[in-house]
C-alpha cells in the first residue's frame, strides 16, 4: 500500500513537473498596499463580509504553464467565501485587460466599470476572474458585452487560496507572442449577484457607501466603479498611488452624465 | 467644507433654483419570478420546502410545484433620501394544485398566494460631517458580527427592522455604527418568548423589546484593523407589582443580555497573517419563570434557564508560501463557553469555525430507520434519509435554524461548548489543488450532572440548560440545536482531504476527489457512583413513550463503560463536472458514507429522556450498528441572461444493520439476539438488516428583471 501511494505521489509530481517548463516565462507586477480607494476617496460597503483589504491589489502575475497561461491576482486580505460560492472566494471580481497587439483593440471599457482606455493602451482581451460559474458569467457577457464578446475570456475554474485568486486559460484564447511584451491592466471590482440592468456583474459606487455599495463616488454612472488598478511601472512604488488617482480622475455633469471618463493606461514590463 | 457638504450645498442651491413643479423622483422597479419544483419518493406535501419542522402545519414536503413573485422598488427621492422595499408573494404551500389559492383554504395565508409588504426602508444622508447615514426600517444587520448582532438569515433578511446610524471620522480612520434592532417576538427570548405570558393581554408586552448595538471600526493602516462591539438586549415586561395604571405603568426587565467584543487583524508580517477575537457575554434572567424540571417549561429555549456569563474567543493564523511555495496553512484555535449567551447571534449563513464540522447528511434526517412509520409526524417532518447536501454552517446559537430549507442548502449546527484547534493546509501541484483538514475538538460541556454531580442531574441541570430536542451526541450525530448533555466526557477528531483536478479531456472535466473521517467518542458517565442517577429508568417517558417491552436496567449494573458512545463516520466521494453546452454545466457526484456506531447498550437512552423516546411518536431512535449510505447526485445549472435554471437530483440507497450490546460482569459485551427483535427503550428493534432508499429532486427557475 505504501509503495502504491508513493508511486501515485511520485507520478503526480513528475506529471506536474513535466507540464511546467524549467524556466517558465512570467510577468509580475506589484501594486502599493492601501490604495484600494479608486480615484482617492472610495470607501468599502458597510457589510461585514467586505473585509479591509479585500479589494486592495498587491500583486499580479501571469505565467506560462505549458499551453496555458496562469493568472494570479493577490489582495491584502485573506480570501473568504461568506456567500458559499464554493471556489474559495466570493466578494472579489477582477478584470485583467491585456494589450497583445501593437495595433487595434478596444478603448471602451466593460459595462459597469465606467472606464475607458487611452488610445495607446487599447486592449485586445479581458480575462474575467469571477467566483461565479463560467456559464453564468458568459451568459451575462453575451448580452451586456455583446460587441466585444469574442474578446472576453472567462476561465473554466477560478479559485481563491490564501490571498490569491488564480485561474488558467489556454494561451491560444489570449493571443500569440511573448507575454512579456504585452501590456496589462488589472481592475479590482466586486462580485455582484444582483447587478444593475446594464452592468456586467459589477458592484456600484455611490456617493454614500451602503451595506453592499461602495461609497465616495457619484450616484450617476459617471464615476469609475473601480477600487484598485495597476499604475506606473507596476513596481509597487509609493508614487503609483498618485498615478492611479490621475488615471481614475473623472468629472460628472449636473445630471450624472459623464463629462470626463476615467482613462486607464496599460502597464508594461 | 468637506466634499459631501459641498455636494449638499450644490443640491440645496439646485433645489432653490428649481420651479415649483419639481419632477417626482423616479422609482426604479426590479424583481424576480421564482418557480420551484419538488419531487421525491417520500410523497409528503407539507410545504414547498423539504424541512420546516418548527412551525406546526408547515412540516416538510418533497412534492409539488409553485411559483412566487417579488417586486422590488427603490427611489432616490433626493440627494438626501433613498427609499426602497418589496412586494413578495408568500412561498410555502402555494402549490399549483391550489388553483390560484382557492384550495385547500383561500383564507389560509400559507396557500392563498397573498402578497406581503416587506423590506421597507428609508436611508437618510443629511450631509453632516458627524453622520453619514441613518437607515430606518428593514435591515439584515450584516454590518456587525456573528456573535454579537448577527446577520439575519436570507429569508428573514428584511423581517428584522430597526434604526441604524453610521458615520466615520476619516482623519482618525474610524467608522462607527449604532443600531436599535427590534427583537423578534417569535423567538428571541427564553422559551422562545419575549413576554412572560403571551396569552394574557393585560400582561403581554413585547413591542418595545430591542437590542442596542454599537460598533467602532479602526483601520489605522492597511495592515492592521481593530473592531470593538457592544450589544445590549432588554426584554421589557409589565411590572406586576404595579397594576395601577393611573400614574403610568412601571416596567421591569424579564431578561437582559450584554455582549462585548474586541477583534483585530494584522497582516504586516511577510508570510503570516494573524487575527483574533474575544467575546464576553453576560445574561441575566429570573430563573423562577422556569419550573426547574429538565423536561419542564424551559426545555425548549434558545437561552439558558438561569443567568450566566461566559466568554468565547478565536485565534486565526494564515501562513503562506513558507518553506514550500504554493503551500498555505490556515490555523484556528477556538473556545466557545457553554454558558456564552448572545440572543442576537447569527442563526445560520455564518460559519464561525474554520473546520468543516459534522457531515450534514446525518443532520436530523429523521428517516425513521426502524419502523418507517408514516403516521409519526416527527418522522415526516425531517429532510429524509439523505439529510442535507450543503456544508455545515457552525453558529453560536441555541436556535441554529434549518427551517424552510431544502436538501441542497447548508446545514446550520450550534457550536456551543466547542473548544479546539483546526489546521487546514492547501497546496497546489501542477493542475492539482489539495486541501486537508485536521481538527481536534474538546467540549466545555464535558461535565457530570451539568457540573453538580453531588446533586444529580435533575437538580444539577434543572432548567438551566435547555435540552431542546435532547439528542446531543445521540444517534447518528445529534440535533443541530441541542448543545447540552447532562453527562458528557467527549472528544472528537476530524480529518479531511480533498483534491481538485482539471482533466484536459474534450472540453475539460472538473474532477473532485474527497475523503472525510470523524472519530467521535463520549464516555458519558465517568463514575460508577453517578450511574443510578443518570440511568434512572427514564420516568419522564414511562407510561406513554417508553417501550413497554423493555425492562429498565437502572444504574446499568454499575458498568461505567457500558454507556460509552463511539462513532466513526467516513465519507469517500468523487465529482465530475462538465460544460455540456455553453449555457449548461452538469456535475455528477458519487459518494459513500459509513457510520460505525456503538451508542451504549440496549439499556441506555439519553439521560432524562421523555416524550421523544418512541419510534412511533418521537425522534429518538436506536441506531447502534453499521450504516452504509450511497449517493448518486446530479447537478445542473443553465444560464441565460436574466434567468437561471438549476436542478439537483439525488438517489440514495443504503442499509442499517443493528448491533446490540449489554452489560455482563461490569463489561460491555455484544448481545447475540435469539429472536427477531431486541427490546430497547426506543422500541423493539429488528435484528434484520434494514434497507433504506430515497429519491429526491429540486429544480428551480429564477428570472430577474
Amino acid at each position: 500500500m505504501k509503495k502504491t501511494l508513493r508511486s501515485i505521489i511520485g507520478g503526480l509530481a513528475l506529471a506536474s513537473m513535466a507540464a511546467t517548463p524549467a524556466f517558465a516565462t512570467s510577468v509580475t507586477f506589484k501594486d502599493p498596499v492601501g490604495d484600494d480607494h479608486g480615484p482617492g476617496e472610495y470607501s468599502y460597503p458597510t457589510d461585514a463580509v467586505y473585509l479591509p483589504g479585500s479589494f486592495d491589489l498587491t500583486e499580479f502575475k501571469v505565467e506560462e504553464k505549458g499551453k496555458d497561461l496562469e493568472f494570479s491576482v493577490s489582495v491584502n486580505s485573506r480570501l473568504a467565501d461568506p456567500w458559499g460560492m464554493g471556489v474559495g472566494f466570493a466578494v472579489q471580481m477582477v478584470f485583467i485587460f491585456i494589450d497583445t497587439e501593437a495595433d487595434g483593440g478596444h478603448t471602451g471599457g466593460i459595462p459597469g466599470l465606467n472606464i475607458q482606455f487611452a488610445d495607446d493602451s487599447a486592449w485586445n482581451k479581458v480575462v474575467v476572474l469571477s467566483p461565479q460559474q463560467q456559464s453564468r458569467v458568459m451568459a451575462e457577457a453575451r448580452v451586456k458585452v455583446a460587441d466585444k464578446l469574442g474578446d472576453v475570456v472567462v476561465p473554466r475554474r477560478t479559485t481563491g487560496r490564501g490571498k490569491t485568486i488564480s485561474a488558467r486559460v489556454p494561451k491560444a484564447e489570449i493571443g500569440a507572442g511573448d507575454i512579456t511584451g504585452w501590456g496589462y491592466q488589472v481592475v479590482v471590482q466586486s462580485n455582484e449577484g444582483f447587478p444593475d440592468r446594464a452592468d456586467f456583474l459589477t458592484r456600484k459606487v455611490n456617493e454614500y457607501e451602503g451595506q453592499h455599495r461602495f461609497g465616495g463616488g457619484h450616484d450617476g454612472d459617471c464615476d469609475p466603479h473601480v477600487m484598485d488598478i495597476l499604475a506606473g511601472s507596476g513596481a509597487g512604488a509609493a508614487d503609483e498611488v498618485a498615478l492611479q488617482h490621475e488615471m481614475l480622475a473623472y468629472e460628472c455633469g449636473p445630471d450624472g452624465e459623464s463629462v470626463r471618463r476615467a482613462t486607464l493606461r496599460m502597464v508594461r514590463q | 467644507m468637506n466634499r459631501r457638504n459641498l455636494i449638499l450645498a450644490a443640491a440645496v442651491g439646485a433645489a432653490l433654483a428649481m420651479p415649483a413643479h419639481v419632477q417626482a423622483a423616479e422609482i426604479e422597479w426590479f424583481g424576480s419570478v421564482y418557480a420551484k419544483f419538488l419531487d421525491g419518493d417520500r410523497r409528503l406535501q407539507g410545504a414547498l420546502y423539504n424541512n420546516a419542522e418548527s412551525t406546526p402545519g408547515e412540516s416538510g414536503g418533497d412534492q409539488g410545484q409553485g411559483i412566487e413573485f417579488e417586486l422590488m422598488f427603490r427611489s432616490q427621492v433626493s440627494n438626501q433620501v433613498e427609499i426602497g422595499g418589496r412586494l413578495k408573494s408568500r412561498f410555502n404551500q402555494n402549490f399549483w394544485t391550489n388553483f390560484g389559492g382557492f384550495g385547500p383554504e383561500e383564507e389560509d395565508p400559507r396557500s392563498a398566494q397573498y402578497v406581503k409588504l416587506r423590506g421597507i426602508y428609508a436611508i437618510i444622508t443629511p450631509g453632516y460631517t458627524w453622520i453619514d447615514s441613518a437607515t430606518i426600517g428593514s435591515n439584515d444587520w450584516g454590518m456587525f458580527d456573528p456573535l454579537t448582532q448577527g446577520k439575519y438569515r436570507y429569508i428573514d433578511r428584511d423581517n428584522a427592522s430597526g434604526l441604524l446610524f453610521q458615520g466615520s471620522i476619516p482623519d482618525a480612520n474610524l467608522r462607527w455604527d449604532l443600531a436599535r434592532v427590534s427583537l423578534p417576538r417569535l423567538f428571541a427570548g427564553p422559551r422562545f418568548l419575549t413576554t412572560r405570558d403571551p396569552n394574557d393581554p393585560a400582561l403581554s408586552y413585547e413591542v418595545q423589546d430591542a437590542a442596542y448595538t454599537g460598533q467602532l471600526r479602526w483601520t489605522p493602516n492597511p495592515d492592521f484593523n481593530a473592531t470593538a462591539i457592544f450589544t445590549y438586549v432588554d426584554d421589557d415586561e409589565i411590572d406586576i407589582s404595579d397594576i395601577d395604571m393611573r400614574d403610568g405603568q412601571n416596567t421591569t426587565s424579564r431578561y437582559t443580555n450584554r455582549v462585548a467584543a474586541l477583534k483585530a487583524d494584522y497582516s504586516g508580517f511577510n508570510a503570516i497573517d494573524i487575527g483574533g477575537s474575544f467575546y464576553w457575554a453576560d445574561y441575566s434572567f429570573d430563573s423562577s419563570e422556569c419550573d426547574g424540571n429538565i423536561n419542564g417549561n424551559c426545555r425548549f429555549s434558545p437561552l439558558l434557564g438561569e443567568g450566566a456569563d461566559d466568554v468565547a474567543w478565536f485565534i486565526n493564523l494564515d501562513i503562506a508560501d513558507v518553506l514550500i511555495p504554493d503551500l498555505t496553512i490556515g490555523l484556528q484555535a477556538f473556545h466557545v463557553g457553554a454558558d456564552f449567551m448572545s440572543v442576537q447571534s447569527a442563526r445560520r449563513e455564518s460559519d464561525v469555525l474554520l473546520m468543516d464540522g459534522w457531515m450534514s447528511t446525518w443532520g436530523w434526517g429523521r428517516p425513521d430507520y426502524n419502523t418507517g412509520n408514516r403516521f409519526n409526524g416527527n418522522a415526516r417532518a425531517g429532510v429524509g434519509y439523505g439529510g442535507w447536501n450543503g456544508e455545515t454552517q457552525q453558529v453560536v446559537s441555541l436556535m441554529a435554524d434549518n427551517d424552510f430549507t431544502d436538501f441542497d442548502e447548508p446545514y446550520a449546527h450550534t457550536v456551543h461548548g466547542y473548544k479546539g484547534i483546526t489546521i487546514v493546509p492547501q497546496y497546489r501541484l501542477g493542475s492539482w489543488e489539495f486541501k486537508g483538514e485536521v481538527s481536534y475538538l474538546d467540549y466545555d460541556t464535558n461535565w457530570q450532572a451539568c457540573g453538580s454531580p453531588e446533586l444529580g442531574f435533575r437538580a444539577g441541570c434543572g432548567s438551566k440548560y435547555p435540552r431542546n430536542e435532547g439528542t446531543n451526541s445521540w444517534g447518528l450525530g445529534g440535533d443541530y440545536r441541542s448543545a447540552y448533555s447532562p453527562y458528557q466526557d467527549r472528544e472528537t477528531w476530524f480529518y479531511g482531504l480533498r483534491a481538485d483536478y482539471f482533466l484536459d479531456l474534450a472540453k475539460g472535466v472538473d474532477v473532485g476527489l474527497y475523503y472525510r473521517f470523524i472519530d467521535d467518542e463520549d464516555r458519558r458517565v465517568t463514575n460508577a457512583a453517578y450511574l443510578a442517577d443518570a440511568y434512572d429508568g427514564f420516568p419522564d417517558a414511562a407510561g406513554f413513550a417508553l417501550n413497554e417491552d423493555w425492562v429498565p436496567n437502572i444504574g446499568l449494573g454499575g458498568c461505567v463503560g457500558c454507556d460509552d458512545r463511539k462513532a466513526e463516520y467516513s465519507l469517500i466521494g468523487a465529482s465530475f463536472g462538465y460544460q455540456l453546452h455553453p449555457d449548461l454545466y452538469g456535475t455528477i457526484i458519487l459518494e459513500q458514507y459509513k457510520v460505525d456506531l456503538i451508542d451504549g447498550t440496549t439499556d441506555v437512552a439519553p439521560v432524562g429522556m421523555a416524550f421523544e423516546a418512541s419510534n412511533d411518536f418521537g425522534w429518538i431512535e436506536y441506531l447502534t450498528g453499521d450504516h452504509t449510505k450511497n449517493r448518486i447526485g446530479l447537478l445542473f445549472n443553465y444560464f441565460l441572461s436574466g434567468v437561471e435554471f438549476g436542478a439537483a437530483v439525488d438517489w440514495f440507497w443504503g442499509d442499517y444493520k443493528a448491533k446490540f450490546y449489554t452489560d455482563q460482569n461490569g463489561q460491555r459485551v455484544r448481545l447475540i439476539p435469539t429472536g427477531d427483535t431486541v427490546a430497547t427503550p426506543m422500541g423493539n428493534i429488528s435484528t434484520d438488516k434494514v434497507d433504506l432508499e430515497q429519491y429526491r429532486l429540486k429544480a428551480f427557475m429564477k428570472v430577474s428583471f
